[in-house]
């Protein structure tokens, strides 16, 4: 013991004379990682329309153009119902879009969503793809599903560091005034009330359509929380983080529509517990990902840019470039479903090319920046235990999720943490260029500094930093775009040519992606019997 | 005279920077959080010899004779600081409420020091020079205390005899002082021989700092200290007192050899007696080896699989002569396989059968040992479990923790297994509580191997009851996306 003693002194005095130095001589080690990401340099070439023209042509009953979870919904539906004989075209190198996820030797982690929430019974689509899955292994007694425990996110859910110290849950306690809670407790009931009367629903179109409760799609989440006398800042610090999250916006530039929606409409098994339970995996959504792609098989065509297509009366002619070969395809098939943001749309579907849709501006997109940081271990932090969400009151960053969470290890290991900061700047295109203007070292000083707020020991626990920029990474819910008529008349299908893309409903979840998919499926599934 | 004014200069410095570093070293060893603790200890320390210096013009008379006499009081206030420290947090074992006074008093004294010093020689010196001579030998000091703290001192003498010998070294400037201003000091005999006992004083606690360091550890866990590792998953401490020989895992003991026999009899016999025909064993956790010598007593057992993450501990009781005669050596029995696993991934990916297994893990005192303790960990380990095998599952104590203890028993029935809960008392721990856990119908033993010191045919009988206040209540079972059990432990044990 004495040794043990001696020894542990000299290790204190060397680091407190290095902690003591640390403001002046930064001892950290060198951190490595890069940017990765989306194609966007192929994606680009879509403006000048630089491609050959077709030197091969192929037919197909069905073609579906975009592999994020929408086109792999309407590929999964398709493929369930007998309807197998279609390609999936997707431009980046593997599925999934903003589910789309990496691994390195430590473990799998997301790129983007990482989370679905436990569906409500309407839900439909989920539930079944979930069934299918395996996700959902049963049903109780009273018939509600009963999900794989490894799926479901483990305790502890979420933390906050707030007042130097982490609190579980994700409302700042800690400093926070008696004002603060009973607005925190007036809000939370609102949101249970709303709950119960089973406004919000999801997909969002098979909400109650009460012209009152629509009407708050026209206000601001901001004017909506004056109005209700919701200024506490920790309250609106709170809702906000929601819309951030979830959105990329903005009190300001947020729906009250979409924010009751955020708090409002999710009805989990157990709402006496709190929080919604949700379904979580290492590498986030992307696990339903290559679920879905390993179904696909050869039917899936990565590294393929659609640059045109062409609603005819008899079908619908495609054009598709194989970045790999350089060459360009004409893919003739009966029905296609076009699962691409608007913004890409525009650029590619032929009536749309010529005259741009008067919907087109009503579609904005938030930019975000998604780091994956491989550290030694989880940092703990003064306070409340690492927990799978761990959020930074005051940040502009959303916080960090930890991939390792769901692991069954009891031991402490090395982990990878996935870093989230949207961009929530009135101007999309101005915070574009700004994201676009930073230097992989410009990022990594910024998410140093932001987490060592929590963990002033973080930069001697982070080996590597990958950063992937989002250009469009969501679909902003600005006052006036779910129940305005340009969303509507966006989604109505061209002739053979079909839409699906989470844009179209205006929240950029898993669930509306999914749901828009199949729906999609459903329609060319009725058309071709 | 000059030289002898610089060298004084320069080990008093010395003397204070190296009181200032023990005392920051200390309480971030004893508190943790190094930055916190050295931020708080230093910058108390430096407020405090502003005061000191402040405090400086109201010494008017007898400037030497002062400064003598503060020379001795830094020496002894200083040199024995640490080890007052350590003794008040082995008594207490709380520091903060006298480290900040000590550290304050020491401070306005060695603040009183420099300021003396100045007045003393300013009539000797200009006073150009003075200054420029006195900070210049000062902040050397501090260099050379800086430097000798963390290389020499602290490594070949420890914390304690580090404070001792410079206490030494500051009584030695004052007694030097009173040699060579003895004709400007009143009464210098007086003040030699209070120097001169304080030396002797420091010196004492110098030789014997050793011995003190040994005996308040040995206080802060009540024995003597015979073996103390660090893992990368846990400190692990082993302490002797007389016969008592304790495991201590980060802090929380783990079993007393005066009478873990009562507690691992407990744990093994009463479901591995009820099944003679046993012939494969397994333990989870436990790698102290005692579960395991209680199972080797059945010679029905073919082989015994020991589960544990951390081969420091069952090295430490492979290899270690009084620990190895704990367990009777179990852990080198040609019978015993060790594994250095995590048990959740071992249990997930064993394909063997068994049909006896003992989870003998840590208190849920965390959500990653939670994890061991959940409908989820339970039905994996019932894949491992033969048709008839029964597991045995240390569950806390239903008295203590009776919140706890009733959640291990629903998480094992919601998990689709049978629960049968008993208890024992274990006077180190408490009344402990266990769970034996299987598919087929568990039926008390006929017969219990012999030498067993706890256990016999009436104490078995006696177990599986449960008075009024370890009754079951109601508890939701434990489940990954809940871990209530961490929060139920929480709440009780305190």
């Amino acid at each position: 013991m004495r040794r043990w003693t001696r020894r542990a002194f000299v290790g204190a005095g060397v680091g407190a004379a290095a902690a003591a130095s640390a403001p002046f001589v930064l001892t950290r080690r060198a951190v490595a990682g890069s940017i990765v990401g989306a194609s966007m340099e192929t994606a680009h070439r879509l403006r000048a329309r630089d491609f050959p023209p077709p030197s091969r042509r192929i037919e197909v009953p069905v073609a579906i153009l975009g592999g994020g979870i929408a086109g792999l919904g309407a590929a999964w539906r398709l493929d369930r119902s007998g309807a197998g004989d279609f390609l999936l075209f997707e431009l980046e190198d593997s599925a999934g879009g903003n589910a789309r996820s990496g691994r390195n030797g430590v473990s799998a982690y997301p790129w983007g969503a990482h989370y679905v929430p436990v569906p409500n019974a309407e839900s439909r689509a989920v539930l079944d793809l979930f069934r299918d899955l395996g996700v959902i292994t049963g049903a109780d007694g009273a018939g509600r599903p009963v999900y794989d425990e490894r799926f479901l996110c483990f305790a502890p859910q979420e933390r906050i560091f707030a007042e130097g110290e982490w609190e579980e849950g994700i409302f700042p306690r800690r400093g926070a005034s008696r004002e603060d809670l009973d607005q925190l407790r007036d809000f939370g009931q609102a949101m249970e009330e709303w709950r119960r009367k089973e406004v919000f629903r999801i997909p969002l179109d098979l909400s109650e359509r009460d012209p009152e409760i629509l009407a708050l799609d026209r206000v601001s989440m901001e004017e909506f929380l004056r109005r209700n006398g919701w200024t506490s800042p920790r309250l609106r610090w709170y809702v906000e983080y929601g819309c951030r999250d979830d959105y990329g916006c903005v009190l300001s530039t947020t729906s009250a529509w979409a924010g009751l929606h955020y708090f409002a409409s999710r009805r989990g098994p157990d709402p006496a517990d709190g929080g919604t339970p949700v379904l979580t995996w290492p590498e986030g959504n992307g696990w339903i990902v290559a679920r879905i792609a390993e179904r696909l098989g050869s039917r899936l065509r990565c590294g393929w840019l659609v640059t045109r297509v062409a609603p005819g009366s008899d079908g619908v002619r495609v054009e598709v470039f194989d970045a790999a070969r350089g060459d360009s395809v004409e893919v003739a098939c009966r029905f296609a479903i076009l699962a691409l943001p608007r913004f890409v749309a525009a650029h590619v579907v032929e009536p749309w090319r010529a005259s741009p849709p008067d919907w087109m501006p009503a579609f904005t997109y938030a930019p975000w920046m998604v780091a994956n940081l491989t550290v030694d271990r989880v940092p703990a932090g003064r306070g409340f235990e690492p927990a799978w969400d761990n959020v930074i009151h005051g940040s502009e960053s959303l916080g960090y999720v930890v991939a390792t969470h769901q692991s069954l290890s009891t031991a402490p290991g090395p982990s990878v943490l996935t870093y989230y900061r949207p961009f929530t700047g009135p101007d999309p295109g101005e915070e574009r260029r700004r994201m676009a203007s930073r230097s992989w070292a410009d990022w990594r000083d910024e998410i140093l500094a932001d987490l060592s707020r929590a963990h002033p020991d973080v930069a001697s626990l982070v080996r590597t930093i990958d950063v992937m920029r989002w250009g469009h990474a969501m679909i902003r819910p600005a006052p006036g775009f779910i129940w305005g008529e340009g969303r509507r008349r966006a989604a109505e299908p061209l002739g053979a040519l079909h839409f699906a893309h989470s844009d179209l409903s205006g929240l950029s979840l898993f669930e509306e992606a999914l749901d828009r998919g199949v729906s999609a499926a459903d329609s060319v599934l009725r058309r071709l019997r | 005279m000059t030289l002898a004014l610089y060298l004084t200069v320069f080990l008093i410095a010395t003397c204070g920077l190296v009181y200032e570093l023990a005392a920051a070293a200390l309480a971030s060893y004893l508190l943790g959080d190094t930055v916190t603790q050295f931020s708080t200890v230093i910058g108390v320390y430096l407020f405090a010899m502003g005061v000191g210096s402040y405090l400086s013009r109201f010494i008017e008379r007898d400037l030497l004779g002062r400064f003598v006499r503060i020379e001795l009081l830094v020496g002894l206030v200083g040199g024995s600081s640490v080890a007052a420290l350590f003794v008040v947090f082995g008594r207490s074992g709380s520091v903060r409420a006298a480290l900040y006074p000590l550290v304050g008093a020491v401070g306005i004294l060695v603040g009183l020091e420099i300021p003396l010093l100045i007045r003393i020689l300013k009539d000797r010196l200009e006073l150009r020079d003075l200054v420029a001579h006195v900070l210049t030998f000062d902040y050397v000091g501090a260099l050379a205390a800086s430097l000798l703290f963390p290389l020499v001192l602290v490594p070949q003498l420890g914390l304690t005899a580090s404070c001792f010998l410079f206490g030494c070294v500051n009584v030695a400037v004052g007694l030097w002082s009173i040699w060579l201003f003895r004709d400007f000091i009143r009464r210098p005999r007086r003040l030699a021989l209070q120097g001169t006992a304080a030396l002797a004083f420091l010196a004492a606690g110098f030789c014997l700092s050793g011995r003190l360091t040994t005996a308040v550890e040995g206080r802060i866990f009540g024995a003597e200290v015979i073996g103390a590792v660090s893992s990368p998953y846990q400190r692990i401490v082993v302490t002797r007192r007389d016969d008592d020989v304790r495991l201590y895992l980060n802090g929380h003991l783990q079993f007393s050899s005066e009478d873990e026999y009562r507690y691992h009899e407990a744990l093994v016999h009463p479901g591995l007696a009820a099944r003679p025909g046993a012939r494969r064993a397994l333990v989870l956790g436990g790698g102290d080896g005692l579960a395991v010598r209680e199972i080797l007593r059945h010679p029905n057992i073919e082989s015994v699989t020991l589960v544990d993450l951390d081969p420091a501990v069952t090295g430490l009781f492979r290899d270690n002569e009084i620990l190895s005669r704990l367990n009777g050596g179990s852990i080198r029995h040609p019978k015993v396989t060790v594994v250095n696993a995590d048990a959740f991934h071992w249990v997930g990916e064993a394909r063997d059968l068994f049909d006896f297994v003992v989870a003998d893990f840590p208190d849920p005192s965390s959500y990653s040992v939670g994890k061991l303790y959940t409908t989820t960990f339970y039905r994996a380990l019932a894949r491992l479990l033969a048709p008839d095998g029964l597991a045995a599952v240390q569950a806390t104590s239903p008295l203590s923790a009776r919140q706890s203890y009733w959640c291990v028993v629903e998480t094992i029935r919601a998990a689709g297994l049978r629960a049968v809960p008993y208890h024992a008392y274990v006077p180190s721990m408490d009344e402990w509580g266990f769970v034996l856990a299987s598919r087929a119908p568990y039926e008390r033993p006929e017969r219990l191997p012999d030498g067993l010191r706890f256990l016999d045919e009436a104490g078995l009988r006696s177990i599986f009851e449960f008075p009024p206040d370890m009754r079951p209540l109601p508890v939701e079972p434990n489940r990954l996306d809940s871990q209530v059990l961490v929060r139920y432990y929480a709440g009780e044990w305190r």
